[in-house]
């Protein structure tokens, strides 16, 4: 019997006038509600931390426009991964890290976070082509979160991309040639 | 509250059918109530996410897995996300079940408006032969009503509530009373050419909608914005919802009272007069219960909702319930056959794009059955919904160069994805489980339909043309997928309250009127007794506003 299970039968026993007292008395969280703020716990150790955040920007950099890291990427995967992902998925994502800074301080004999964005660029390829244990599943992991976050962020949304909420009028065959950049909503 | 005649009719249920039947109701001159189980959502201000970009919702607007699966492991199924989440059912706090070896993905609204907030749009006419097809194969119950019994109704509420669309004369697909059509990409042309010469009788034609193509300034409706923000709540109105265009009709006339947060248990009875003498609720805020007493009642509380609700109104003797002396109230469940699709890639005219982003784009409707082709080896049809896009690349590897790639836009793509008929089968049911009752004292609904040999053979056929089409039509990389086919998962449940003229076979009367209840009147997705292969909402509609002239006229008459 699951929990939801053993509640419905708790409460026929009760009927219906007691529910909302002996919902909080069986501990039930809010209905539906997503946590925001900041993290309820700490995923990363600052080391961990600093070493996330060089290779988010490593992922998407500071170009013409602004990277990861001005995007806010590194809080966004830390939001994500305490409190919005399942636990499970940090798994991936933290002992890929790992991996990546003991390959670093073999190669180069540094942390990771220590080195040029040039030898970061290195061990993500390493990660991306499953040279390192369990590479490709941190690197494909990782670059999701990456991208998600950026796209989905102000920048990413208004600088990167064109912002477009209102079309106001459907053309289907409109010049591709007068597309800037590619539309958000 | 309890025990007034302070209304001439409840109305249970602010959805689809309800709102309209509120709005009918209360334009003829009655006081009605109207109940719903979910938080109250006003037009415009409730739409909180609407408009707002990803960084403006709760975790960017992607449902966090963890909160997905506690809450929302059914919802999921149905679109549910951050910015809509207030419009669905928390699938934790109001459980069902299945029987052993069947599922049923029972996706629901929670809020006021019920899925007119949360709904595809899609809206087409049934068809003469729809309605001709349970007679016709002897299979399920005749109808007892017919297109032509539907045309003044279907004209009428297409009017008012706004339906855009492309003429086309087609006896299996009839035209609706359109608004000009959301127009087709050029992608879209060039595929309609070349798959209607290929496949002589096979058509491509425009999305049909309950999206505005036209404003409606005396309903203070905008027409549609190509903005994609549907499911967030339409401040300009421009689709189809109760919030937007039965709610403001009702309340307009100064006779509604809306009640949300009211969660009907069951419907009292009176066997002497054979009439609905109660609806029982309880506020879901303070767990009181309350009765209210009307002439007339209508219950629109969803399909499977309204049929749990008459099945929990059960005799003393707690067996069996008051509305089913035909013993198949619950039976006959049925719903589109879904997760068939087809895509491929257009090839060329890379140098246009759309601008916009459009609520719906083609639909290829019925061909199979239709009366040209032999045997195909199943009974009834399939159309499909579809559309061709341009999407931002998605380059592999990482950096600047992987940055420049996503500035970019895919080729032409094209999918669509298919929606088959279900039989209605007499053991395709639905129960109320004896040992297990809801927070509100209601017995869970357990489910038992499955979708059965026809259903799975047309879904073959529908992978296989889908893909010969898409190739004729020369496409490129074409590939289809199915997944799980799962009842409920189309969202387009029907039937367990079916209509037919003999009151010992059928729950509803052609009037949508219980065989057992002059005074009760089902008007949404529980009344059919087929379920065509097209999307059914605006046929409820139809339903809607034909059963309330019947009712008031009855009532006026003393038939009621």
């Amino acid at each position: 019997m699951d929990r939801r299970q053993a509640l419905a039968g708790v409460l026929a026993l009760f009927g219906a006038q007691v529910f909302a007292p002996l919902a909080r008395a069986a501990g039930l969280a809010p209905a539906g509600v997503i946590s925001e703020g900041a993290p309820s716990i700490q995923v990363f150790t600052p080391d961990q931390r600093a070493l996330m955040t060089a290779l988010s920007e490593r992922i998407l950099p500071t170009t013409d426009t602004p990277g990861a890291i001005a995007a806010g990427v590194p809080a966004y995967i830390e939001k994500l991964l305490a409190d919005w992902a399942l636990p499970e998925d940090r798994i991936p994502i933290l002992s890929g890290l790992a991996e990546i800074d003991s390959r670093s301080r073999q190669d180069y004999k540094l942390p990771a976070v220590d080195t040029k964005p040039e030898q970061q660029d290195a061990l993500l390829t390493l990660a991306m082509n499953d040279a390192l244990p369990n590479g490709i599943e941190f690197f494909e992991a990782f670059r999701q979160l990456v991208i998600t976050g950026y796209y989905t962020s102000e920048i990413g949304i208004t600088q990167e991309r064109e912002y477009l909420p209102v079309p106001g009028e459907y053309n289907g065959a409109f010049p591709y040639a007068q597309v800037n950049k590619v539309y958000s909503a | 509250m309890a025990s007034t005649d302070r209304f001439d009719a409840i109305v249970i249920g602010t959805g689809i059918s309800g709102g309209w039947a509120a709005k009918e109701l209360t334009e003829k001159g009655l006081r009605v109530l109207m109940l719903d189980r979910g938080h109250m959502v006003e037009h415009g201000e409730g739409y909180t996410y609407d408009g707002r970009p990803a960084f403006d919702v709760p975790a960017r607007n992607i449902m966090p897995d963890a909160l997905r699966e506690s809450d929302y492991f059914i919802a999921k199924h149905g679109y549910v996300q951050p910015s809509n989440q207030a419009f669905y059912n928390n699938d934790r706090l109001n459980p069902y079940d299945y029987e052993e070896g069947s599922k049923f993905y029972w996706i629901r609204p929670g809020a006021v408006g019920g899925k007119s907030l949360i709904w595809g749009r899609w809206s087409f006419r049934w068809s003469a032969a729809d309605f001709e097809a349970n007679k016709r194969d002897g299979i399920g119950g005749a109808w007892p009503i017919t297109y032509d019994d539907l045309v003044p109704w279907y004209d009428y509420v297409e009017k008012y509530a706004g339906v855009s669309g492309s003429r086309e004369n087609l006896p299996y697909l009839p035209d609706s009373q359109f608004q000009p059509p959301m127009p087709m990409n050029i992608a879209e042309k060039w595929m309609k050419q070349r798959l209607e010469s290929e496949f002589p009788g096979r058509k491509m034609i425009n999305a049909r909608l309950s999206n505005m193509t036209e404003d409606k300034p005396e309903q203070g409706r905008t027409k549609c914005q190509v903005r994609n923000q549907c499911g967030n709540g339409c401040s300009f109105g421009a689709y189809f919802s109760t919030q937007a265009v039965t709610l403001p009709a009702a309340r307009a006339t100064g006779r509604l009272t809306l009640r949300s947060d009211a969660v009907v248990t069951n419907l009292e009875y009176d066997p002497a007069t054979k009439k609905v003498t109660g609806v029982r609720f309880v506020d879901t805020k303070t767990g009181q219960a309350e009765t209210v007493t009307a002439k007339l009642v209508f219950l629109n509380a969803s399909t499977l909702g309204s049929v749990q609700i008459l099945m929990n109104s059960r005799q003393p003797d707690g067996t069996r319930s008051h509305f089913d002396s035909s013993g198949t109230l619950g039976r006959y469940v049925m719903d589109h056959i879904f997760r068939v699709g087809v895509k491929g890639d257009i090839p060329g005219m890379e140098e246009f794009i759309e601008f916009g982003r459009r609520p719906g784009g083609v639909y290829v409707p019925r061909f199979r059955n239709n009366g040209q082709d032999g045997d195909v080896g199943f009974k009834r049809g399939y159309g499909y919904q579809g559309a061709a896009y341009r999407e931002p690349s998605k380059p592999v590897g990482f950096g600047a160069s992987m940055k420049q790639g996503m500035r970019r836009y895919s080729g032409w793509k094209f999918q669509m994805g298919a929606f088959g008929e279900c039989l209605p089968y007499e053991d395709n049911h639905v129960a109320l489980n004896p040992d297990k009752t809801d927070r509100f004292g209601v017995p869970l609904m357990r489910f038992n339909v499955t979708f059965r040999e026809n259903e799975q053979r047309m879904m073959i056929d529908a992978r296989e043309q889908g893909e010969k089409m898409l190739r004729a039509a020369g496409l490129k990389n074409v590939e289809s997928s199915v997944r799980e086919h799962v009842p409920g998962d189309a969202i387009h449940e029907m039937g367990g309250a079916r209509m037919g003229d003999d009151p010992r076979a059928s729950v509803l009367n052609k009037w949508s009127q219980a065989h057992d209840a002059s005074n009760l009147f089902v008007t949404d997705g529980a009344q059919m007794a087929s379920i065509s292969c097209v999307n059914p909402s605006l046929t409820f509609m139809a339903l809607t506003a034909r059963a309330v002239d019947h009712a008031v006229k009855g009532l006026k008459a003393g038939t009621v």
